[in-house]
């Protein structure tokens, strides 16, 4: 908003000279974002059309292909379908815990980061080189931490006199696997943010709670974390958001097994979409699916972002 | 921060980062130091932590399979799609930070774009590049399955919300005041743009690219699915030593320490942007 009263008046004074082809404002920055929208419009849009047109009909790729319209038919078969709730309920296990787990290690970890005196660039280097990893690389080698002869895990479990799990091949381990490994990718970055959060805050309300002599506890509870809150939201809405699209972990870590055990409602989808050729079903979990995380991001994401871009223009 | 600290607490501090470093550094070291052992010291219990280091599995890796040509493509497909993306997102993001235009709400649509699942999207695009393939112009261009152009469509289009994102908060950061004097002095809106507003914006916009090259160096779904032979990725090409006898866990180690290691140096240059990048410029650290 800033910009259009800012730029407008300088505008008008500046037309009279050059009136040749005075260009409008708005124009001008249609122009400039049109190649970029046409692009995402066309290949955000036919994925989303094409789901929609086929979650209508009947579309099994072994069988005819897509065939004619069986109006609410594959939402019914979704809804009763014992197995999406399975993986549905799969996610959301999978989501609660690595955000959870996820977030408090990162607190944690930021906050003994920042009172850290020395080597605080070399800590934070050595912090974040999970994230510059192919999930799709790093789980495939997991599976050799994992496995259970050859596996560096059970190595330093059987050195500390602690059961060592079949961690990929027992039905109540496995997807604690994909969670501890989702937490290794991405405490990192939970840190990194609330780390960055810390570092930005003001230096005055905690001098004067230190001379006041408040307890570190008190202070926390009352000054830091009221004022870290927006940070820590928006890392938990991006983290949450992340977690139900996981894809690449459980493709490369436990295919979805042992069983079906750590089977997400993605890969269910690439299940039934690209193993069966179910497309009707799979475009239809697509987008209830879709449906969930748009919600998610319209009521989560954007009034915190709208939040941080308005006080970076304040700044 | 103005008490005096205590030796005992400082060093329980360093002690669990020490730890938690470990825990985050392992798997990666692990990984580089499996690349250098030689087969018999890596299928053994207890695991090996000495032994005499050896270049035979990235001999194995790049003789036994089309190695040289998965890195290849990867270079060619994250590199062409990061210079479509950054030419095609500055533009973009330019005239979100200075017009604002669709008020906002066009910026949050594309950005919901990224939060589709990549699983339900990569299915309509296996039928569109289908049959692009199978047209004269899909043919000519090298758009089609198993082509490279697929993927750098691919990329460009899942990288394009992330860099727009970005690239609107660097441009931001940029005071008005100079490109407003310069309009005054003569230049119009395009030379604005070119001499004023994007040598101030370099190196906002390489960070960007870095991040987008890592993002499709690193991409695994589109590349398994929209590719077979040809113009398969690294990352997808590790797979390529799961054999009928077992994983051939030495060539698996040489390839990904291939894919990993320039990622890791990448990361290290962009340090500081690290929480802007992954935050889609929202939080400034």
């Amino acid at each position: 908003m800033p910009s259009t009263s800012m730029s407008a008046p300088q505008d008008s004074r500046a037309e009279p000279k050059k009136q040749r082809r005075a260009m409008s404002d708005t124009w001008f920055s249609v122009l400039l974002i049109l190649p970029a929208m046409i692009i995402i419009a066309f290949f955000a849009l036919y994925p989303l059309f094409y789901a929609i047109n086929v979650s209508f009909r009947l579309a099994d790729l072994t069988h005819g292909g897509i065939q004619g319209f069986v109006g609410l038919e594959n939402y019914r078969t979704v809804l009763f379908d014992k197995f999406f709730w399975q993986s549905v309920g799969t996610t959301l296990f999978f989501t609660v815990f690595a955000v959870a787990i996820e977030v408090i290690l990162g607190i944690f970890v930021a906050f003994l980061i920042n009172g850290a005196t020395v080597a605080k660039g070399l800590i934070r280097s050595l912090l974040i080189l999970p994230l510059a990893t192919a999930p799709a690389v790093t789980g495939l080698f997991w599976r050799y931490l994992y496995d259970t002869q050859f596996g560096l895990y059970n190595y330093f479990l059987k050195l500390a006199g602690l059961p060592q799990p079949n961690w990929l091949g027992d039905i109540d381990v496995a997807l604690w696997a994909v969670i501890i490994f989702d937490v290794w990718l991405w405490m990192p970055f939970v840190a990194l943010i609330v780390l960055a959060g810390l570092q930005a805050l003001p230096k005055e309300p905690f001098e004067a709670a230190e001379l006041d002599g408040a307890p570190y506890f008190r202070v926390l509870r009352k000054l830091t974390f009221p004022m870290l809150k927006p940070v820590l939201f928006l890392v938990i809405v991006l983290r949450t958001i992340d977690a139900l699209r996981l894809y690449d972990a459980v493709a490369v870590l436990t295919r979805g097994g042992p069983g079906s055990t750590t089977e997400t409602m993605t890969y269910y989808l690439y299940r039934q979409g690209l193993v069966f050729f179910r497309m009707d079903y799979a475009s239809t979990m697509a987008l209830l699916f879709l449906y969930a995380v748009v919600v998610a991001a319209l009521f989560a994401l954007r009034p915190l972002l709208n939040m941080f871009s308005a006080r970076a223009g304040a700044r | 921060m103005l008490e005096r600290r205590k030796a005992p607490v400082e060093m329980l501090r360093y002690g669990i980062i020490l730890i938690v470093l470990l825990w985050t550094v392992f798997p990666i070291a692990w990984l580089i130091l499996t690349s250098f052992k030689p087969a018999n010291d890596i299928m053994v219990t207890p695991p090996r932590f000495l032994f005499k280091p050896t270049l035979d599995n990235y001999i194995h890796a790049i003789a036994r399979s089309n190695f040289a040509l998965f890195i290849g493509n990867t270079l060619y497909v994250s590199l062409l799609s990061t210079f479509i993306v950054i030419i095609l997102a500055s533009l973009a993001a330019y005239s979100f930070a200075r017009y604002n235009v669709g008020g906002g709400n066009l910026l949050f649509f594309i950005l919901t774009t990224k939060m589709m699942p990549a699983i339900a999207v990569v299915l309509p695009f296996f039928l569109i590049f289908r049959d692009i393939g199978a047209t004269p112009i899909g043919e000519a261009l090298g758009i089609g399955l198993d082509k490279r152009g697929a993927l750098v469509i691919s990329y460009t289009i899942f990288n394009l919300p992330f860099a727009i994102w970005l690239m609107v908060s660097f441009f931001q950061d940029i005071s008005r005041e100079l490109e407003e004097s310069a309009r005054l002095n003569g230049y119009n809106r395009l030379q604005v743009l070119w001499k004023v507003v994007l040598p101030l914006a370099a190196p906002g916009i390489a960070v960007t690219a870095i991040f987008c090259l890592i993002f499709a160096w690193n991409e695994f779904l589109f590349a398994y699915i929209l590719t077979r032979d040809a113009a398969r990725t690294i990352t997808v090409g590790v797979e390529s030593f799961f054999t009928l006898r077992g994983i051939l866990w030495g060539p698996v180690a040489a390839a990904a320490t291939i894919s990993v290691v320039p990622m890791l140096i990448f990361v290290l240059v962009l340090q500081r942007y690290m929480v802007r990048g992954l935050t889609f410029g929202a939080v400034r650290g």
